[in-house]
């Protein structure tokens, strides 16, 4: 183990040298003749119970060995020069073809994010950041990822750095994930070991490094572009876009920010190819998906599923069931804490993907399923919410700034029910204010909450503010 | 009709305030004369003021003096009255010292017209 | 236009190696050919405006005459887009823009008046005002608030925001940043204009922005001064009344002052102010833009230096009485006086020097006086070395700043002698570090190394150096020679020095060998430091008290003459001193008879800037107490003295003006200059050495605040000064 750390230490010595050199030759031109392959038409009608052999994250529980040997055995770093040495073109067509779609939240289509960095070069290097700053509250995916298999997001560098002709990788790990950023940290240091990584990359003629960055602990560092400025050790304040990262990004060079899972399924989908990837779930919302569902179901638990999944399926199949049956369910948070509430009979229709979800006013966020039953209150569970954005809102823009601590105020009067029914609709107003004014979307994570809380517990609301003036009548 | 209408100007021209012809008016005149310089001694003693009668009287001659050019009856009439009313402010002692005195003094100061006498002013 | 990455800021604070490669980078990108950018057409409320592309909604909307109300956004600055107060609706965008970060894109359709937009601005105002305290019944800002201005204009006409568990609004603590700017950091609206132009402009990344949230703070992360001699354009940036005048705080309301455009000449810039006065009372300066000289800014000297008018000034005339005291007396008894010892003087033994502050109607007034008197003995404090050493006369190309003030700014290749631009021009020194910055301008700098906001090639401060490069033996003189756009800046105070021939010999000979790409690119420029010299010198007065003093006058003016060039020691023994000025300063303390007259606020006056543009300052506020302007004291003299002046008025004194010198009436007018040749040719015929180093007369911050009788005067000054030496003194 002692070793190791030296090795580890003195790492990042040769990276540094490495990264002075120029390194541009790799960049290609794109030629036109590529076919863009475009995901298959929709055939199937049912989905979930992903097949084990069809995992792509083999070691999510962290039963087997996430070192490199261990990683190897299960089929990472296979032919990864071949890989590497069919090109950009042939990459960029497999994740076209996959239909993989970012895994942070929005949900932008892989292939084509990738490709916008396949301009002609001006001299400037480019660079791969992912986005391992995980702060989502009900998210914990990438974690599992970095912890139990670290080489896969090593892999995934690689070859998405490829894709999109980087120089290097930085891995921006949120500062609280300690026993992850250590793994990680080995696990880059084996590879650069081993050759798969650093000048001439795993022989394929390409170098290519990896950096990881810790981060201090704040969760708007997970926007992009906080996270390019928190990077460069400035204070993790989101820039304004345009321009974005592609063309002005980390250092002042065209960087694409993507998702650790979105990067860690690249080298299975070019292994296994696009179309399998995309054989699974729905048109536009294929693939395999990481779910954490938390809160009140008997099993809380992080686990690979087929996209298209009804939700009601997922928790009953991994979770064992809302605690108390099904009926005793009140609300679920589907995506993460910043989409909006969905009440029971919404949930037992809701197909977790994308479009399904946005079908429910809600979205699929980073399908971190949070679970109310009835003992849940509701609104003290939303106004805990928003007290966690004002927390964490940066202060850079008004909207934000003012708006969520205002809708703070309003949350804990609303809690005890201490307010007058038109103030749901001012905050309704407040938060419409708040949502699509801000320069990032930590605004609108705020707003949406509030937004699903009053479009589907209003009654709720309502009847604890009656409450409350009848206590304050008796007490008078 | 039409020629009586200039006729009409004229008569209202000259429809006098008080004194039909300049005769009448020069009496006015004396007349108020005299009962200014009866009161001279009298605004010498209630006003207090440092002027002997001689003097008062004196600073009423050049008072008269000034407007012996009138010739306008009505011009005349109106400056009787006003002298009348002077007069009467006097004796009833509306008027103050300060009043009195003022006849006395230069009000206007002329403004220099050299730069020299600007300068040394401040009037530039 | 857009947040520009700023490569040379981000310089200071890099590691070396990195640096090189970002340097070389941004260097790649400028040096790509610019194509002529095409127009695109874009439709602001239905209004079609071609505009290059780039072009933000709000500057496309300037461009039809339609305003965004904007908090952050400066045309000057980075663009920060955080008040989201410029929020337009742009058709088929589901969200609306910010309109002073976005650039237009083909065939937008702007809205700038939709309901969309105005519910977006009413939103953003309410929630300003959510946390803002109802402080404008108190505040200095108000009457000239952004903040009032806009909630009136956009904002709703109630207000929503209930605080039934008084909670209070949000309370910030105040700083205490230096004896000019007042904080009152509860009022801030956080739109970083103010750390922005800190760290852009001024060059000092002091402030910043602390904690996140509701909870963020403006201020200097530590307790320390807000150390920059620029720091009062602050309080104009500030859209609220969080960063005040100190010294003006509390003082009166906008509505209340009459303002009076006019010239600050407390440096050789001529920077363009607005007086604000009230009943016969200099409240306050403030900078007034002037794209060629100030731009929008103002040094804190000039802005804050007027309550040095109000203190020891002369008001009424003196004389010394046998005892040695002074006797305040009538005009009339110091004229008769003065002009006994003028007609008891030999013709040619009458003589004149002219300080730092003198107007170019006094200038004009006392040569003529003296010349019709007999007299040729004029001559100005501070020494420059003439092109003819003999006669005094000089070409105009020897002593102006020849590239103007603002093409500064475009020079690719700087070199400063013997001058510290920071303090002795800071807003020359804005234009040089805007061209370090955003025009990849590169600075050497020869003298004692001092702080100059950005980085310099430092050559050291030996003299040898400067004839290194005029010989061309120099690797720097290769580099210029290389330049484009090359500029040789030499110091007024480098030049005064005995040895100033030898500076003005060895480089000016050197400037014309180079080669600008541009024929008409000035090379020799020289930055004066007196609002004067240049006037006096182009109306024809000697530079320099030497010559003057050794004709042994009989009797002496001093025009204002303050720097100690003439002091006791120097001054014949039997001379009859005339002291003509505004303070009693150093120069009052030599004379017999003082005249009292008017400071810069108080008279309408001609001043001839560093560049050789000649502008006026307008009466602020009337001389206080018996003070006159001061053409008039010399034309009142003149007549007492038996040789009238041939002019009345302030018109007739301009005319006759015009005939000496036609510049000096064509205000706000840049007179080209040429005969470089000729007056490299007069200079070569002088021989000359260097004696000693390189020097500078105000190195530190110290030694900015004062430099004259005014801003000797001035209590702000002095705390200022308090302040700087209480800074270091603690670390």
């Amino acid at each position: 183990m002692a070793n190791v750390l030296v090795r580890v230490n003195s790492a990042p010595k040769q990276q540094l040298a490495a990264s002075l050199l120029p390194l541009f030759k790799n960049i290609q031109i794109r030629s036109n003749s590529a076919q863009v392959s475009t995901p298959p038409p929709q055939t199937k009608t049912k989905f979930g119970g992903l097949a084990d052999q069809d995992r792509v994250f083999t070691n999510l529980y962290g039963r087997h060995d996430w070192r490199l040997k261990g990683a190897m055995k299960r089929g990472d770093w296979y032919k990864t020069k071949e890989i590497l040495e069919k090109g950009v073109d042939w990459i960029l067509n497999e994740i076209k073809a996959s239909g993989l779609r970012g895994r942070g939240g929005a949900g932008f289509p892989s292939g084509m994010k990738w490709s916008f960095m396949n301009k002609p070069s001006d001299g400037r290097p480019k660079y791969l950041v992912v986005n391992a700053d995980e702060g989502e509250p009900g998210t914990c995916k990438d974690r599992e990822i970095m912890r139990h298999d670290p080489h896969k997001l090593i892999e995934g560098c690689l070859i998405a750095g490829r894709a999109m002709g980087a120089r290097a990788a930085y891995i921006y790990i949120r500062g609280e994930f300690y026993n992850e950023a250590s793994n990680m940290q080995l696990a880059i240091a084996e590879a650069y070991q081993a050759g798969l990584l650093g000048k001439n990359a795993c022989n394929s003629g390409y170098d290519f490094d990896v950096f990881m960055h810790r981060g201090a602990g704040a969760y708007i560092c997970g926007e992009e572009t906080a996270l390019i400025e928190s990077l460069e050790g400035k204070q993790g304040k989101p820039r304004l876009k345009p321009p974005f990262p592609a063309d002005v990004g980390v250092f002042g060079c065209p960087t694409t920010v993507a998702n650790v899972e979105t990067v860690a399924v690249a080298p299975t989908i070019c292994r296994r190819g696009g179309v399998w990837f995309a054989s699974f779930g729905r048109t536009r919302n294929s693939g395999t998906k990481l779910f954490n569902i938390s809160g009140h179901v008997n099993n809380p638990c992080t686990v690979e599923e087929e996209m298209s999944i009804p939700l009601k399926e997922l928790i009953e199949r991994h979770c064992g069931g809302v605690r108390g049956g099904w009926d005793n369910l009140l609300g679920i948070i589907p995506g993460g804490s910043s989409t909006p509430i969905i009440p029971k009979d919404v949930c037992a229709e809701a197909l977790m993907d994308f479009d399904g979800l946005v079908a429910c006013q809600t979205s699929l966020g980073t399908a971190a399923i949070i679970v109310m039953d009835k003992s849940t209150d509701v609104i003290k569970a939303i106004a805990r919410l928003i007290a966690f954005y004002k927390h964490e809102s940066c202060g850079q823009c008004t909207p934000c700034r003012e708006g969520v601590s205002w809708m703070n105020k309003i949350m804990t009067r609303f809690v005890s029910g201490n307010a007058r029914p038109d103030e749901i609709d001012m905050l309704w107003e407040v938060s419409k204010q708040i949502e699509g004014h801000s320069i990032c979307a930590l605004g609108d994570g705020a707003a949406w909450p509030v937004q699903g809380l009053i479009r589907h517990f209003r009654p709720v609301i309502e009847q604890r503010m009656q409450d409350f003036e009848k206590r304050q009548e008796a007490t008078n | 009709m039409a020629a009586r209408e200039p006729a009409k100007r004229i008569i209202q021209q000259v429809r006098p305030i008080l004194s039909v012809d300049r005769e009448e008016a020069r009496q006015r005149v004396i007349n108020l004369y005299k009962a200014w310089h009866r009161t001279a001694p009298f605004i010498v003693e209630k006003f207090d003021i440092p002027k002997s009668v001689p003097q008062v009287r004196q600073k009423l001659k050049e008072e008269f003096i000034k407007n012996k050019d009138v010739s306008d009856v009505r011009v005349i009439d109106m400056l009787v009255i006003k002298g009348q009313m002077e007069l009467k402010e006097i004796t009833k002692i509306w008027k103050q010292k300060g009043h009195i005195m003022r006849y006395w003094q230069e009000s206007i100061e002329y403004k220099p017209n050299d730069f020299l006498s600007k300068f040394m002013s401040g009037h530039n | 236009m857009l947040r520009a990455p700023m490569f040379r800021a981000l310089v200071l604070a890099q590691l070396p190696s990195r640096a090189g490669i970002l340097f070389t980078t941004s260097r790649m990108q400028s040096n790509a050919p610019a194509k002529a950018p095409e127009k695109i057409e874009v439709f602001i409320d239905d209004q079609p405006v071609m505009v290059a592309p780039g072009t933000t909604v709000l500057q496309a909307a300037a461009q039809v005459g339609v305003e965004i109300p904007r908090f952050c956004y400066h045309e000057r600055l980075a663009v920060a887009g955080n008040c989201r107060m410029c929020l337009v609706e742009v058709e088929k965008s589901p969200k609306p823009v910010a309109a002073c970060a976005m650039p237009v894109m083909k065939g937008w359709r702007i809205k700038t008046n939709s309901d969309m937009t105005r519910k977006a601005r009413e939103g953003v105002m309410e929630f300003l005002l959510s946390n803002h305290p109802l402080d404008c019944p108190i505040c200095d800002q108000g009457g000239e608030c952004d903040l009032q201005d806009q909630a009136m204009a956009f904002g709703s006409d109630r207000s929503r925001f209930t605080d039934i568990n008084h909670a209070g609004k949000r309370a910030v603590e105040d700083k205490d940043i230096g004896p000019l700017v007042k904080t009152i950091m509860t009022r801030c609206i956080h739109c970083t204009r103010c750390i922005r132009f800190a760290s852009e402009v001024a060059g000092v990344d002091d402030l910043g922005t602390t904690g996140r949230g509701n909870e963020m703070q403006v201020g200097m992360y530590v307790e320390k001064l807000f150390l920059t001699e620029l720091s009062g354009n602050v309080i104009d940036l500030c859209p609220v009344g969080a960063l005040t005048n100190k010294p003006y705080s509390f003082v009166a309301r906008p509505w209340e002052i009459r303002k009076v455009d006019s010239i600050d000449v407390l440096d050789a810039l001529g920077s363009n102010i607005v007086v604000s006065t009230r009943t016969g009372e200099v409240l306050r300066i403030l900078p007034r833009e002037n794209e060629d000289i100030n731009e929008e800014w103002l040094s804190d000297k000039s802005r804050f230096a007027c309550d040095g008018l109000k203190r020891q000034r002369l008001i009424t005339p003196m004389l010394r009485k046998p005892d040695g005291e002074f006797e305040a007396v009538e005009w009339e008894s110091a004229l008769i006086t003065a002009a006994q010892a003028i007609r008891n003087a030999p013709k040619d033994k009458i003589a004149a020097v002219a300080g730092s502050l003198v107007d170019a109607e006094q200038l004009v007034a006392v040569k003529d006086l003296l010349n019709r008197l007999g007299s040729e003995l004029l001559c100005t404090e501070q020494k420059f070395p003439t092109a003819d050493g003999t006669s005094g006369t000089d070409l105009r190309s020897n002593y102006l700043l020849n590239s103007s003030i603002a093409s500064c700014e475009d020079a690719d290749l700087v070199l400063l002698v013997g001058t510290n631009p920071r303090y002795e021009a800071p807003l020359l020194n804005t234009r040089l570090r805007k061209g370090y910055v955003h025009k990849e301008q590169d600075i050497a700098y020869i003298g004692p190394e001092v702080d100059l906001s950005y980085r310099y090639e430092y050559l050291g401060n030996r003299s040898l150096t400067i004839e290194d490069i005029a010989k061309g033996k120099h690797p720097f003189a290769q580099r210029l020679k290389q330049a484009k756009r090359p500029l040789i800046i030499v110091g007024a105070n480098a030049l005064a020095r005995n040895d100033g021939k030898a500076y003005i010999a060895a480089l000016q000979s050197f400037a014309r060998q180079l080669k600008p790409e541009d024929k008409n690119w000035k090379v020799w420029n020289v930055l004066q430091t007196n609002a004067s010299q240049v006037a006096a010198l182009d109306v024809g007065y000697k530079p320099g008290v030497e010559e003057v003093l050794a004709a042994q006058p009989k009797v002496l003016f001093l025009l204002g003459a303050d720097g100690n060039a003439v002091n006791k020691e120097n001054i014949p023994k039997d001379c009859f001193v005339i002291y003509q000025g505004h303070h009693g300063d150093q120069g009052a303390q030599l004379a017999h008879a003082i005249l009292p007259g008017a400071a810069y606020t108080e008279k309408q006056g001609t001043y001839v800037n560093t560049e050789g543009r000649a502008q006026q300052t307008l009466v602020a506020v009337s001389p206080p107490g018996m003070a006159r302007e001061d053409w008039k004291i010399i034309r009142a003299l003149s007549e007492v003295v038996g040789t009238v002046l041939p002019y009345d008025t302030l018109d007739e004194l301009r005319n006759r003006m015009e005939d000496i010198a036609p510049h000096l009436v064509r205000y706000g007018h840049l007179e080209e200059n040429n005969f470089y040749a000729q007056a490299e040719q007069l200079i070569k015929t002088q021989a000359s050495s260097f004696q000693g180093d390189v020097d500078v007369n105000q190195k530190s911050l110290e030694d900015f605040f004062m430099t004259d009788s005014i801003t000797r005067a001035s209590p702000t000054m002095a705390k200022c000064v308090a302040a700087v030496k209480k800074a270091q003194a603690t670390g």
